[in-house]
């Protein structure tokens, strides 16, 4: 395999552009592209999709009867070696736009585990690194909990190890990411770090 | 005088097993010179999701124009707010987390506005029921809804003691739930236990 030319993808789950969370993960990207990284940004609010209609049409296909940009956005995101998924929490979770894109994952669930057509070798899940990156106003610190079990089903339907988390709450104290003492360079070091890390395998 | 009830079908697919859990509980409520009980599915309510604007903490209302617009009043006016989903990928399954989303309005004019959600004289009365289904059989499944779902109902001047819950994990195809060994007897009692509940709070 080429190591040289790893693939970075980071969705940005927030209606709201530049805010908190997606800067964090500009960061990280920032520090992906740095070590050698080819990443790309997908924004979900410029997207355009529905939320899965729970038809379970792809429980007999293995593929989704809406064609829409969350397929699109789907298959990029297989096809990535790093992934980077992030969200700001609403109301204790993800954000709807977020959730909208995971649940359209089902067709690939599906594959997985109905139509038996995909099938993950451990090596396949080590070499594909996924991370979570999430900001909260609250400073509560039980607050991103309840967002860790959707993003751990995304990851195993990817075929993505659950590689680690870029989270900072407190936001409203901090007065917002960059008022924050280390969630940017906290970021920027995950993304270095990642793609070197993959690079060596 | 009677009780209202708004009953909030979440689920994409009509008439699977949550929906059917959330019939069977109005359906225990059921006593038309008492109890006026509205149902809507939210795949026809034309909720959209939140812009995460923040104009709610100074407008005091959504800036979009929608579905919501219809729903906010009946959230209000209800005595009794049901609400189920079924769980995708582990959560509520993005309809209802748009909703959830949406009562943004709701927690700005309580927390940040410091304005009255509800009339006072239904204030620590309203009781909040959810109700969810999960293919899965594991017992954790429900863990990542319920903290949103407090959310929604807390804004909403709902208590924390005032939320009921009944979730029904195993059941998987399109109405598996009819062959549950309690489901129905469960959701049929909840119906009736809330309705003497709030038939107490309100005379």
């Amino acid at each position: 395999m080429n190591r040289s030319d790893i693939t970075v993808l980071g969705i940005s789950g927030s209606p709201r552009r530049h805010g908190n969370t997606e800067t964090l993960l500009d960061e990280f990207l920032k520090g992906a592209l740095e070590a050698g990284g080819k990443t790309e940004k997908i924004v979900l609010k410029s997207a355009k999709f529905e939320p899965c209609r729970g038809c379970n049409a792809c429980h007999k296909t293995g593929s989704c009867i809406v064609n829409d940009d969350a397929v699109k956005i789907l298959e990029s995101a297989i096809n990535s070696d790093i992934l980077a998924v992030s969200s700001p929490i609403y109301s204790m979770g993800i954000t709807a736009e977020l959730k909208g894109l995971i649940d359209r994952g089902q067709y690939i669930w599906a594959q997985k585990f109905i139509r038996k057509t995909r099938f993950y070798t451990n090596e396949h899940i080590s070499h594909h690194k996924g991370v979570f990156i999430s900001t909260a106003g609250t400073g509560w610190d039980k607050v991103f909990d309840a967002a860790f079990p959707m993003i751990t089903a995304f990851f195993n339907t990817l075929g993505f190890e659950y590689f680690d988390n870029v989270i900072a709450n407190d936001m409203d104290r901090w007065g917002g990411v960059k008022g924050h003492p280390s969630a940017l360079s906290d970021a920027l070091i995950t993304g270095q770090n990642l793609v070197t890390k993959l690079k060596k395998i | 005088m009677s009780l209202k009830v708004l009953a909030l079908a979440g689920s994409p697919r009509r008439h699977g097993n949550s929906e059917t859990l959330l019939e069977w509980v109005i359906g225990g409520m059921w006593d038309p010179n008492y109890v006026e009980i509205e149902k809507i599915a939210l795949d026809d309510a034309d909720i959209n999701q939140c812009k995460g604007c923040n104009a709610c903490e100074k407008l005091n209302k959504c800036v979009q124009r929608d579905g919501m617009d219809i729903l906010h009043d009946k959230l209000i006016a209800a005595d009794c707010i049901v609400l189920s989903s079924p769980i995708y990928c582990m959560g509520l399954c993005a309809q209802v987390k748009a909703l959830v989303d949406r009562a943004q309005v709701f927690r700005s004019r309580k927390y940040v506005l410091k304005l009255p959600v509800v009339p006072a004289e239904k204030k620590g009365k309203r009781i909040g029921i959810f109700l969810s289904s999960a293919g899965q059989n594991w017992d954790y499944v429900f863990d990542a809804a319920v903290p949103s779902i407090k959310c929604f109902y807390h804004v909403l001047d709902v208590r924390d003691k005032d939320i009921r819950y009944l979730m029904v994990n195993g059941v998987d195809g399109k109405g598996a739930i009819e062959h549950h060994p309690t489901a129905k007897k469960d959701a049929e009692k909840l119906g009736v236990s809330v309705i003497a509940d709030l038939r107490e709070r309100i005379n």
